[in-house]
């Protein structure tokens, strides 16, 4: 049972970090391969704030992180994408590999290579979460929140805009829009999302380290929201829980491990291609 | 008195095409003026120059003692100026309304923070918008078309749409590329009757227009442009009837 | 002294790094097409020559095939991946995720193949210094000189020179105009990759035989030769081989201040200050 609310946590904030890249690449049409790096610095933040000398709390962390990662976003995407869409492709490998060498070297900060052990359990306002299936509570109550602010956003006119601007950019600065700052604020939610799920990250494996935050993991977030769908609740949701169970499944094939993690990008490699050429919509979504 | 829109020197070369020739000419207000001229004559260059989306490599625009040099495209929106676009460029996958609703100027909940944490202040000042976006579709007679998809809309009805959403920014100097081409007879009669509508309300429309029965019912003034520069200014009558022009134009009678 | 001996291997790496951008530029004036798969191709030279060798085949004849395999492979993924798409009208986002694909499978299938572990070419010379005053510098670094200089004066021959070379330029300035007269964009696309994936197996076999093998050693130097091409102006081939070099040379000298590990830092930061204040480049290509 134990094992059946793991995985719903840890897909749960993996749909978090869908929602995040379904903004970013699904609905504003940026490529990113540093959702990962942005998910890292969530879940540094809020390990680093909660083992201070006068630790802070888990809510006050989480909003440092989540605030952390949309200035993040905006600094990252707004000079970048003011030149063109293909600036940003570059910028946001640099990102990914300068965060992986961040959280590889800054030994000081974040641990190094070896990681960040003893994060303390979350706490919501007093009331500890220490069991699995407490944690599972929380994750769904985020997710709720996360869907939800998803869904608003969709409805408003920004979701509008944001729908626009995919299909014809120069249409809407024609219409009197201003593109550029929409798609900075896709990107600073975006960041909010991330950080978030970076942050009950953190507390619910009391270790992280630098190799879940690396481009094979950005590639990963890609994956899910490609499968799943794009720019769809439904997308966000089903994809990382599909994803998630991947791993699963291939343990009834016999892999030996020290291919394994390279067997698994090869599948979400050839997923991408798949779906790119047969599915660009993917299984619940609409066409990227 | 200085004039409602004042083009003045525009010079622009694309790599070897030098497009505009030292190209000025004014627009008084609550006229329709045509753009006419041969294929290649930079009238949508002229537009894209008016309207922010090419700087040129010299000359000025000045709106209503205004300098729009150097503005971006939404600014010159608000400055008071819009325009359509000869290939339509509307949103095909959205409703028309929703194509209206895009050019409303400052809505309530089009950046993320309102619409998360104020959803019902969003949700009412939204439907205020809808009412005033039907309205402007019912003022082209589309109105009856309002929650079709743009697909699914008829040449003649999406023509109409690039009015709208233009109408909905609230410009009053409308810039309209080609708005009768590819129309059928009654479509077209639709269309010339919405232009003078929009005169009769106070609004100036600088149209491109290649057909000459639109540019002679329609125009108070025309511009005849040929290889970057204006070549001649008059009434539809004169500018017509002249030879010459004829002869740039077609290479035979008008 | 240090400086000059950093100076030295940095002219070193930035010759195979002008390559890797020379290839990338090429790929990227013409089609418009983000190619990250290209960082893959550029791995699996080096993988694939390395098992020639290993099977006893003399270098050159390994560095032949693996050309041409290259090529092959590039011209594959243009034909039946990007082409196919195209056709399809797919959205430039399609596009990029499809050759992140091709890289994550390229990248995968290696290390499941070769492990991830860093192999060395089984070539005695490959190491043997020769000093050129305070410098000292091994047989394959000035190998990667004397390659990548030839490569770069090949490709501005073949782009100026030939008529291939001038239908490709044609092709890079002008797509749609090309598109109706008979210059068959299409077509152009798929030598444009294949030679162009031909070019990158050069340093993907050179910098392995100095440095060694490892499968995910393609995406940092692209990353780095990307930077190079947009600050040396997309479209020049002189501006990305002069500005790799360059680059190169100031990530090597920066190791006299900052340690290795932060390199990509100061990559980066260059690209940072090229976004900010020149994002056309400097030698903007007519």
């Amino acid at each position: 049972m134990d094992f059946l609310y793991s995985y719903i946590v840890l897909a749960e904030i993996y749909v978090l970090l869908g929602l995040s890249t379904n903004l970013l690449v699904g609905i504003a049409g940026i490529f990113s391969v540093s959702q990962a790096a942005v998910f890292g610095v969530g879940a540094y933040i809020v390990a680093h704030f909660m083992m201070a000398p006068d630790p802070l709390s888990f809510i006050p962390s989480l909003a440092i992180a989540a605030v952390g990662c949309v200035a993040l976003n905006i600094l990252v995407t707004l000079p970048a994408l003011r030149v063109s869409g293909d600036y940003f492709v570059v910028t946001s490998f640099g990102i990914q590999l300068l965060a992986t060498a961040v959280f590889t070297n800054w030994t000081a900060g974040t641990g190094g290579a070896n990681g960040l052990p003893g994060i303390p359990p979350p706490d919501l306002l007093g009331l500890p979460i220490e069991t699995t299936a407490q944690y599972a509570w929380l994750c769904t109550g985020a997710v709720v929140l996360g869907c939800l602010g998803f869904f608003l956003i969709m409805r408003a006119p920004f979701g509008r805009l944001l729908r626009a601007i995919r299909e014809d950019e120069t249409a809407v600065a024609a219409a009197g829009k201003n593109v550029l700052r929409a798609k900075v604020s896709a990107a600073a939610l975006a960041g909010a999302f991330a950080g978030t799920a970076g942050g009950l990250y953190a507390t619910f494996l009391s270790f992280i380290d630098p190799s879940s935050f690396d481009l094979d993991a950005s590639i990963l977030l890609l994956t899910m929201v490609v499968v799943g769908g794009a720019r769809t609740l439904a997308g966000s949701i089903i994809g990382p829980f599909l994803l998630l169970a991947l791993p699963q499944l291939l343990t009834l094939v016999e892999i030996p491990t020290t291919i394994a993690a390279a067997a698994r990008q090869l599948i979400y490699g050839l997923l991408l291609i798949m779906f790119m050429l047969f599915r660009p919509q993917g299984l619940a979504g609409e066409r990227l | 008195m200085t004039a409602y829109l004042q083009v003045a020197g525009l010079d622009h070369s694309f790599g070897g095409l030098h497009a505009l020739r030292a190209c000025s000419f004014t627009i008084e207000q609550g006229r329709i003026t045509c753009l006419v001229g041969p294929n290649g004559a930079g009238k949508t260059t002229i537009f894209n120059v008016i309207t922010g989306f090419l700087r040129p490599d010299e000359g000025s625009v000045v709106f209503r003692g205004r300098t729009l040099n150097g503005l971006r495209p939404q600014m010159i929106v608000h400055a008071g100026i819009a325009r359509t676009f000869q290939n339509l460029r509307l949103f095909t996958d959205l409703s028309a309304l929703d194509n209206v609703m895009v050019g409303i100027a400052r809505q309530f909940g089009e950046e993320p923070l309102g619409a998360i944490f104020r959803p019902l202040h969003t949700a009412r000042a939204q439907s205020r918008r809808r009412q005033e976006a039907i309205a402007t579709l019912e003022h082209v007679g589309l109105a009856d078309r309002a929650h079709d998809l743009v697909r699914n809309l008829s040449y003649g009805e999406q023509k109409l749409l690039t009015v709208a959403r233009v109408l909905a920014t609230g410009a009053e100097l409308l810039l309209l590329d080609e708005p009768a081409s590819g129309l059928s007879a009654s479509a077209l009669d639709a269309v010339m009757a919405l232009l003078r509508r929009l005169q009769s309300e106070g609004k100036t429309l600088l149209v491109v227009e290649h057909n000459t029965r639109v540019v002679q019912q329609i125009a108070d003034d025309v511009l005849f442009l040929h290889q970057g520069h204006l070549m001649a200014q008059g009434t539809p009558e004169r500018i017509i009837s002249d030879p010459a022009l004829a002869e740039i134009y077609f290479g035979g009678a008008l | 002294m240090l400086a000059l001996q950093l100076l030295a291997t940095g002219l070193v790496t930035g010759c195979a790094l002008g390559v890797v951008a020379i290839s990338f530029s090429l790929v990227y004036a013409t089609t418009k097409i983000f190619h990250v798969a290209h960082a893959g191709i550029y791995t699996l030279g080096g993988y694939l020559a390395w098992s020639l060798v290993l099977y006893g085949a003399p270098l050159l004849i390994a560095v032949l095939i693996s050309v041409a395999a290259c090529a092959a492979l590039g011209a594959l993924i243009q034909s039946q991946l990007y082409a196919r798409l195209e056709r399809r009208r797919a959205t430039h986002l399609v596009v990029l995720i499809a050759s992140l694909g091709a890289l994550a499978v390229m990248q995968n299938i290696i290390a499941a193949v070769y492990t991830p572990d860093i192999l060395q070419f089984p070539i005695e010379w490959s190491s043997r210094m020769v000093s050129v005053g305070a410098i000292r510098l091994d047989y394959t670094q000035l190998l990667t000189i004397l390659v990548s200089l030839a490569a770069y004066a090949g490709t501005m021959l073949f782009a100026h020179g030939t008529i291939l070379g001038k239908r490709i330029r044609a092709v890079a300035s002008n797509p749609m105009l090309a598109d109706i007269t008979r210059l068959q964009p299409q077509t152009v696309y798929v030598y444009v990759i294949a030679i162009a994936s031909a070019l990158v197996c050069l340093p993907g076999i050179l910098v392995p035989l100095d440095l060694g093998l490892q499968p995910y050693n393609g995406v940092t130097p692209l990353l780095t030769a990307t930077i190079a091409m947009i600050a040396g102006g997309v479209g020049s081939i002189t501006g990305a081989f002069v500005l790799s070099v360059a680059i190169a040379v100031v990530q090597n000298l920066s190791l006299l201040v900052i340690p290795g590990e932060w390199s990509i830092g100061v990559t980066f930061f260059i690209f940072v200050i090229f976004m900010l204040f020149r994002p056309t480049g400097l030698f903007t290509a007519r």
